[in-house]
Parts: structure tokens; C-alpha cells; sequence
């Protein structure tokens, strides 16, 4: 019985990384193919660029407070306060920039991206974009999955450096760090491979992100409701992504 | 004898359930071909199998003479051009207003300029009624009539030579539907296109049909002029057109 039930969940599990996995190919070959679509291609930057700034800044800035408080709760008793900017500065750089980025951005434009596609599916939207000679791949997927992947990075970095501020406010304002040694702290334990390794990081669950909230809303089935259940599944599946894919990064990078 | 579209033995089916079990269907240049049936009888899945928006499991498909199945990717985006399609609740595209709703086709499929593409698209607005003033409109501010107008003005904006009208007067008052079967009337008639179109609606079925046909249980069960439509004692049909709780349809 149990052997069953996790046999047909596995085979199901595999089908869908199946059907992903030509969904990905049939808008990446599309999408590469002239003419290209520019306009929407700047559309989508603009919306995952320019409007995840505040959410992803935010969220950054009170986990990089967070996390520096919580560090000195522990580090204090071994008086090794000093260590605090540099454990900020590779947590924020490696992980939390990365994942926390993403999963805003999941939760955010995710989301909508599978609620907008979703509801153009159910209004056969997607139908007319067809038979109006438009390959809906191309217009609709290719553009927020290649800006997805282009600019998650770049939220990524602008959270690893509001992440790395809000420490510094809460480790030189709060816990009267002497300021320039903080800064020097923090600076020294700078690598670059940190950094660039949470910037690919950002790409690849950019890409997913994207991905899984095209092919979500494509799968929409049945009115409003069923936009409804897909918004949920695709986020669901891509935070679960993230996390899955930051294990398995992490293991492969470092 | 010329026809625009040919059907022949089409199948389809969803998982376990039959949608159509072999249909057959022959439209000629300029006529007017009305499908009728009981709602989920698959009316809508025949017009998207033609189309190639659903792809058939089994069957024929010709347009203009060609195979389908046997067009190329590109062949088949040029022979859609060709088509308009009124989609059931219009379909028009929410992020775009109305103009760059009509000119849509115009721009991503003729590749006209934009200034082109919009004089023409103001030209298909006024066929239908409306004026440059609904241009800057979006979709979501129109009322029922005038979003299934603009989306009529968006089908014939390509000049297609075929026509379909998935239930274009569902959902809309009586004198709403009368000016929309008129409409059709112009664009199929005056333009000389012809139309597959779906209805429930028996007055809208009078006004525009050449010939119409009965789909029920997968398959035509009747077909026939206008004329015949009227006069038959075929009980689908009498049980259909006058609207009866009982008769054959709703037998088991
Ligand atoms: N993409 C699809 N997947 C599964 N079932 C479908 C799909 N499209 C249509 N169907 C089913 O096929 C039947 C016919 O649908 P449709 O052609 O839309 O009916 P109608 O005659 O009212 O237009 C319905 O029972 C519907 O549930
Ligand atoms: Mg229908």
C-alpha cells in the first residue's frame, strides 16, 4: 500500500520534472529565435528589477539586524565579538542574500506571474495570442525567464550589501562596535568567490522562479479558482526549489 | 466546389472521456456554418482542434485545401492569420488597450508599422461601430457589447477569409445580441468571409446561418439548411430549438 502510494508519487514527481523540463526548452528555443520581443523584455526587467527592490531591501536590511544581534547573544560568552562582521559577511554573501532574495521574489512576482498567465489561460488570452501568429513562448515565458535570471543576481548583491549595512547599524548603534573597526572587519573577510557564488546562486533560482511561474500558470485549468490553485502551487514548488537547489549549490560550489 | 475548411473523422478525447468521436465537416467559401449542442458537447473543442490550438487524436484537417498536420510551424502561424476567432468572453489581451488589441495582429503578424497598423485598426473599429475615441480604453473598462465588438474588430483586422465565432451573443441582453448578429451578418456577407460560429442562441442561429449542424454524443447527429432547421421533425432538433425538458436529449 505505502510502497504504492510513494511508487505513483515518485513516478508523478518525475513527470513533471519531465513536462518543466520541455516546457523550458520549448520557450528557451523559442525565445532565442529572431524577431525579439523587446518591449516585453523591458517590461519584465522593470517589474522584477525595479518593483522587488523595496521587499527584497527590506527584508534584508531586518535580517542583517537579526542576525548580527543573534550572533553577539552567542559570541559575546566566548568574547569573540570580532568574528560578528566577518559571520555577516559570509552568511549574508553565501546564503542569506541568495535564498532570501529568492524567496521574496517567489512569493512576490512568482505569484503574479502565475496568476497573470494563469487568468490569459482560462480567457483563452493565450489561444488568441496563437491565432494571432504570436508564439506565447516566446512573448509570455522567454521574457520573465531571461530577465529573471539576469536580475535576480542583482537583487541578490543589493541584498547582501543592505543586509551587511543593517549589521553594521545595529553592530556600531546598538552594540557600540567601534565603527571603524567594524568596517575594517568586515572588509577584510571579503571574498570574492562568496560573493560570486551567491550571484549564481540568484541566477539559477531566478531561472526557477521564472520558470515555475510560467509553467504553473500554463497548467491552469477551470476559471478563477483554478488560477487560484496554481498561484499557490507555484510558489510552494519554487520556495521548495530554492531550497532544495541551495543545498545541493552549496555542496557543488564550495 | 471549393471549400475553406474540411473535416474528416476527427477524435478527440480527454483521459478516459470521448469529446468527439469522429466528426465530419465541410465548409464552403462564403457560407456560413453554424454548430449547435448542449453545453460541454464539444463545440469548443472542434473549433480549437481546426485551429490546431488542441492538437486532435485522430482525423483529418484541411484549410484552404491544406493539410494541417502537414504545414510547418511557420506555414501553420501564416494560415492562422487567415482565421479571426471571436473567442467565447472575447479574449482580448487585459494588459493592452483597445487599439493595441485591434492592431495586435497587424503588428506581430504582418509586421506593420505601428502608424500603419493603427489607421487600419481605427478603420475595423468604425466597421464594428465604435470610433477612435474607445482607443485608449483597456479591456477591463469596456462594457459586454462593446468588448465583444472590439474583439470582433480585433478577428477581422487581418482580413481573414474564415471566420469563427465561438458563442458570440452569450451573455449579453437581446438587443446587444441583435446588433452583434448583425455585425456578423455585415462582416460574413458584406466582406464575402465565411464564418463557423457556435450558438445557443436560436434567434442569433436564424440570422446567421447558412446551414447548421447538431453536434450531440460526439458526433453530428443532424445537419441541414436554415430552411431545414425550421421545418425538420427531427426530435434532437425540435427538442433543441424549442427549448423542451424532454426528448431525446435529455434521455438516457
Ligand atoms: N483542455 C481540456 N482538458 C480536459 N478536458 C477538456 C479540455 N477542453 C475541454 N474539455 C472537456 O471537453 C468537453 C467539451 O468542452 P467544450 O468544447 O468547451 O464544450 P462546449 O460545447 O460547451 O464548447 C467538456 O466536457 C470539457 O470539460
Ligand atoms: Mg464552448
Amino acid at each position: 500500500m505505502i510502497l504504492d502510494r510513494i511508487g505513483r508519487l515518485f513516478i508523478s514527481f518525475l513527470a513533471s520534472i519531465g513536462n518543466l523540463t520541455l516546457f523550458s526548452i520549448k520557450s528557451l528555443a523559442a525565445g532565442f529565435m529572431p524577431p525579439y520581443y523587446w518591449k516585453q523584455i523591458l517590461g519584465q526587467a522593470v517589474q522584477i528589477g525595479y518593483f522587488s527592490l523595496p521587499v527584497v531591501g527590506m527584508t534584508a536590511l531586518f535580517t542583517g539586524m537579526a542576525m548580527t544581534l543573534q550572533c553577539y547573544a552567542g559570541f559575546s560568552e566566548f568574547t569573540a565579538e570580532n568574528a560578528i562582521p566577518s559571520v555577516v559577511m559570509i552568511a549574508m554573501t553565501r546564503e542569506l542574500g541568495p535564498v532570501l532574495a529568492a524567496l521574496m521574489v517567489a512569493g512576490r512576482l512568482g505569484a503574479s506571474m502565475t496568476a497573470e498567465i494563469g487568468t490569459m489561460k482560462v480567457t483563452e488570452q493565450i489561444d488568441a495570442l496563437t491565432t494571432l501568429s504570436v508564439n506565447s513562448y516566446k512573448y509570455l515565458v522567454f521574457p520573465r525567464i531571461l530577465t529573471g535570471t539576469l536580475l535576480l543576481p542583482f537583487l541578490v548583491f543589493i541584498d547582501d550589501v543592505i543586509g551587511i549595512l543593517g549589521g553594521y547599524l545595529v553592530g556600531v548603534y546598538y552594540l557600540n562596535f567601534n565603527a571603524a573597526n567594524y568596517i575594517r572587519n568586515t572588509f577584510e573577510s571579503m571574498a570574492t568567490w562568496d560573493i560570486v557564488s551567491g550571484l549564481i546562486k540568484g541566477a539559477v533560482f531566478g531561472f526557477v522562479i521564472c520558470l515555475m511561474g510560467c509553467y504553473q500558470g500554463y497548467s491552469s485549468k477551470g476559471g478563477a479558482e483554478g488560477v487560484g490553485r496554481a498561484t499557490t502551487n507555484s510558489v510552494v514548488a519554487s520556495s521548495i526549489m530554492i531550497l532544495l537547489l541551495d543545498g545541493i549549490l552549496t555542496f557543488v560550489l564550495f | 466546389m471549393e471549400y475553406v475548411i474540411e473535416v474528416e473523422n476527427l477524435k478527440k478525447s480527454f483521459g478516459n472521456k470521448e469529446v468527439l468521436r469522429g466528426i465530419s465537416l465541410k465548409i464552403k467559401a462564403g457560407e456560413s456554418y453554424v454548430v449547435i449542442g448542449g453545453s460541454g458537447s464539444g463545440k469548443s473543442v472542434l473549433i480549437k482542434c481546426i485551429l490546431g490550438l488542441i492538437e486532435p487524436d485522430g482525423g483529418i484537417i484541411k484549410i484552404n485545401g491544406k493539410d494541417t498536420s502537414k504545414m510547418s510551424q511557420k506555414e501553420l502561424f501564416k494560415a492562422r492569420l487567415k482565421c479571426g476567432v471571436l473567442y467565447q468572453g472575447g479574449a482580448l489581451f487585459d494588459s493592452l488597450n483597445v487599439i493595441d488589441n485591434v492592431s495586435f495582429g497587424l503588428i506581430y503578424g504582418y509586421g506593420m508599422s505601428q502608424k500603419e497598423a493603427y489607421k487600419i485598426a481605427i478603420e475595423k473599429l468604425e466597421s464594428v461601430d465604435l470610433d477612435e475615441s474607445v482607443a485608449k480604453i483597456y479591456p477591463a473598462e469596456l462594457s459586454g457589447g462593446m468588448s465583444k465588438r472590439v474583439a470582433l474588430a480585433r478577428a477581422i483586422a487581418t482580413d481573414p477569409s474564415i471566420i469563427f465565432f465561438d458563442e458570440p451573443t452569450t451573455g449579453l441582453d437581446p438587443i446587444t445580441s441583435g446588433t452583434i448578429n448583425d455585425l456578423i451578418v455585415r462582416c460574413t456577407k458584406e466582406m464575402g468571409i465565411s464564418a463557423v460560429s457556435i450558438t445557443h442562441d436560436i434567434n442569433s442561429l436564424k440570422h446567421i446561418s447558412d446551414r447548421v449542424g447538431l453536434l450531440f454524443n460526439g458526433s453530428f447527429i443532424w445537419e441541414g439548411t436554415n430552411k431545414e432547421l425550421m421545418s425538420t421533425d427531427n426530435p434532437y432538433v425540435v427538442q433543441f430549438i424549442n427549448g423542451n425538458a424532454k426528448g431525446p436529449f435529455t434521455e438516457k
